[in-house]
């Protein structure tokens, strides 16, 4: 077994998507993902007024590998964490801040948003998103269980493969 | 361990190209990314100096399709193969689901390539991690080369049980780049299904 995955799904995964457009609303930002810390995507809220956000997948992967790399930094420092991350631009700011050993919450913003808001906010939403995942990863191994990945699902994936990477 | 995304329906793979400095490991990841069609793949990240040496990582999404309902995604990483960058390559390992050792064929870098084996090892075993529980291939790249060392030679100092799958490759000509891949995701989806 290599690292525990979250899954989220049913009424994690709404509370979740709750969680970020709250943190949305009282603040002003413009995008909040929830992003495991192997750079992946596992919720994310959009504003309605924000434009379309750039590649998701490149942000969460950025991010994931900045968090390691800054927890690798705290921990030579002799630190056990260091609590949050914020870029601030001209025109946009980052916030990231860890929630769990698993799981980050990133929040891009306006200049008009105020960061004091966002921190606070920030940590208010990483402590209810803990919640929520510690729930999930303890009814992560059942649902799995459930999911029929067998070997149909392996066959089936198998002849994409070969669709996909068969030429060379 | 694949990453699975119910409200989305996504199972993501993440699979990381390992091997000395200047083995071909972006080399790999860029011809990955000129061959696939343009709607199953997201943009590349390249995190590199000046001198186009990996800094970081080098990061590709391939979106395998949909199968029995879930989106099946690979992520494609490499890592920075100078030993410098110890600190910032084992953290790209977290998470890791496939490997894909890149070693060269070059006769200076014979020892080169063991090292890399063995800082493979120890930095899995720091995440409790070995290569009995994560599915491995070979790549042995710069076949080209006019003083090339035997396959066998080479893979004596990484593999000297003979156990992992091996291909040959010319990367940088797009020889034996998509065999690895594609037989290091056929392993990983074989685990996924032994798991559940």
């Amino acid at each position: 077994m290599i690292e525990p995955s979250i899954a989220l799904y049913g009424e994690a995964f709404k509370q979740a998507a709750r969680i970020l457009a709250r943190m949305l609303e009282d603040t002003g930002a413009r995008y909040a993902l929830l992003v495991d810390r192997k750079g992946f995507v596992l919720a994310h809220q959009e504003s309605l007024w924000a434009p379309p956000p750039p590649d998701l997948d490149s942000i969460a992967t950025l991010v994931a590998g900045n968090a390691a790399a800054t927890r690798a930094l705290a921990e030579l420092l002799g630190e056990e964490h260091f609590a949050e991350i914020l870029h601030q631009g001209k025109e946009q700011g980052l916030y990231v801040e860890e929630i769990d050993d698993n799981a980050i919450l990133v929040v891009i913003f306006d200049p008009s948003a105020p960061v004091g808001r966002i921190k606070i906010e920030g940590k208010k939403s990483a402590a209810a998103l803990k919640k929520i995942l510690a729930e999930a990863a303890a009814d992560t191994a059942a649902e799995r269980k459930k999911l029929g990945l067998d070997t149909e699902y392996r066959e089936s994936a198998a002849a994409l493969l070969d669709d996909l990477f068969g030429e060379a | 361990m694949s990453t699975i995304n119910f409200a989305n329906r996504e199972i993501n793979f993440k699979i990381v190209y390992y091997g000395p400095g200047l083995s071909g490991k972006t080399t790999n990841l860029k011809h990955v990314y000129s061959r696939i069609p343009e709607n199953r793949k997201g943009e590349m990240v390249s995190l590199a100096t000046e001198d186009e040496r990996t800094l970081f990582f080098d990061f590709l999404p391939v979106d395998l399709g949909e199968v029995k309902g879930f989106k099946t995604r690979f992520h494609l990483y490499t890592v920075p193969g100078q030993v410098f960058y110890n600190a910032s390559r084992k953290l790209i390992l977290r998470g890791v689901d496939g490997l894909v050792f890149v070693a060269d064929s070059a006769p200076n870098r014979l020892r080169a390539n063991a090292e890399s084996m063995r800082n493979l090892r120890e930095n899995l075993a720091e995440y409790g991690l070995s290569l009995e529980n994560i599915p491995l291939v070979l790549q042995i790249n710069k076949r080209d080369l006019p003083d090339a060392l035997p396959v066998d030679m080479i893979r004596a100092v990484i593999d000297p049980e003979g156990q992992y799958p091996l291909f040959e490759a010319i990367a940088v000509k797009g020889q034996g780049v998509f065999e690895p891949l594609r037989e290091v995701s056929r392993r990983v989806l074989e685990r996924l299904a032994a798991e559940t």
